[in-house]
């Protein structure tokens, strides 16, 4: 398993390059506000469609959420780009029993209130257009070694075009109640959230 | 491609680069004279889109049958591709629904030549990459000469849902 490592010089690095190239990139964020409870830490769950995902939701941080930011990342892709672990990335490897070392890591990340756990449940790359989450079952793991310590987020992000030359991206985000939940519960509860989301984004006419 | 037919093409209509889309299309694979139905008051802002092919509609006045007929006329000459956005409007690329406007039948009906008339679904996916892919999906909806409005509606929109399925399984 690879750990998120402190490096002061590298993460500034990586601070200003995913402002720099988020903002370079897209026409506009547009988020919702939500209230965040400054005595818990945020485990945000989102649908995971491009690399971009991660950086547009390290601005949501920034911007709303105020946390120190991590992110669970493929072991594969963390052994690719080496930079990603001081940006506060670490790695799962679902083939590997290094699984277990990864999840119950995250849950020791929730118990800082001021931590920010970002984990897509889908565990790989998906289509932009795909009607059914994919829900991997890790995510209840961490939910019930960090019980009561996090607040459940749930972040769907879209990303369209219209009229401007440059894409413009929409993340929906709204604090969901994690108690008593089982797995096909909170599959349920997300699948919900990003078909009403979808609807929004699909209904728009200019 | 029907060889000898002109091309009516019908496109989704999502974002700020579909016409660019049609006419990359239209130069690498289609390979026609490329010309492109615009909302009259977009081609006013940037009228050197008038150069390399767009002619202008305006749904609210009068002048959009000379619009429509004039793209029949086009169509008359199998050197001609005609690009049009049946859908009218700006649309999210996550619809399921393709409208197809009445005035696309009334042009196809003012063809005197053979045209062929093909729509694609475009649809912008991500995955790994920073920059965006552009994946294309063709119909064939047949000829000016067995064109009927209803049928072709029907068809376009189920190609599109199909479409959208095959995206989802798409390789990356």
């Amino acid at each position: 398993m690879i750990r998120n490592q402190k490096n002061f010089f590298i993460r500034c690095i990586l601070h200003y390059y995913t402002r720099w190239i988020v903002g370079r990139h897209f026409h506009e964020i547009l988020f919702n506000t939500i209230e965040v409870d400054s005595n818990r830490s945020i485990l945000l769950i989102a649908n995971h469609f491009s690399f971009w995902d991660s950086l547009i939701l390290y601005i949501i941080n920034l911007k709303l959420l105020k946390k120190k930011f991590h992110v669970m990342v493929r072991e594969d892709t963390t052994l690719h780009l080496k930079h990603l672990k001081y940006g506060g990335a670490f790695s799962v490897n679902k083939k590997s029993k290094d699984m277990l070392e990864s999840l119950d890591y995250a849950a020791g990340l929730l118990n800082d209130p001021q931590n920010l756990v970002l984990i897509f449940p889908q565990g790989k790359l998906y289509s932009n257009f795909v009607n059914d989450i994919n829900f991997e079952k890790g995510v209840m793991r961490i939910m019930a070694k960090a019980e009561g310590k996090f607040q459940l987020i749930f972040a769907a992000t879209f990303i369209q075009y219209f009229k401007h030359k440059k894409q413009s991206v929409t993340v929906y985000i709204k604090n969901e109640d994690c108690m008593g939940k089982g797995f096909d519960d909170l599959k349920n509860a997300y699948q919900k959230y990003y078909d009403s989301t979808k609807l929004q984004q699909t209904e728009i006419v200019i | 491609m029907i060889p000898g037919h002109s091309i009516l093409l019908l496109c989704n209509h999502f974002s700020w680069w579909d016409g660019f889309f049609a006419g990359h299309l239209t130069q690498t694979y289609l390979h026609r004279d490329f010309h492109i139905m615009m909302q009259e008051d977009h081609l006013q802002k940037r009228m050197f889109f008038n150069r390399v092919g767009g002619f202008s509609i305006n749904r609210k006045s009068k002048e959009v049958v000379t619009s429509l007929q004039y793209a029949a006329q086009l169509l008359d000459d199998p050197k001609n591709l005609v690009a049009v956005f049946p859908q009218g409007a700006l649309e999210s690329n996550h619809t399921e629904e393709i409208n197809i406007e009445r005035g696309i039948d009334y042009i196809v009906k003012k063809i005197k030549g053979d045209c062929q008339i093909i729509y694609y679904s475009a649809f912008i996916e991500y995955f790994e990459s920073l920059k965006p892919s552009v994946y294309f999906h063709f119909l064939n909806c047949g000829t000016n000469h067995n064109f009927d409005y209803e049928k072709v509606k029907m068809l376009i929109n189920s190609h599109h849902k199909k479409a959208l399925k095959e995206q989802v399984n798409t390789l990356h």
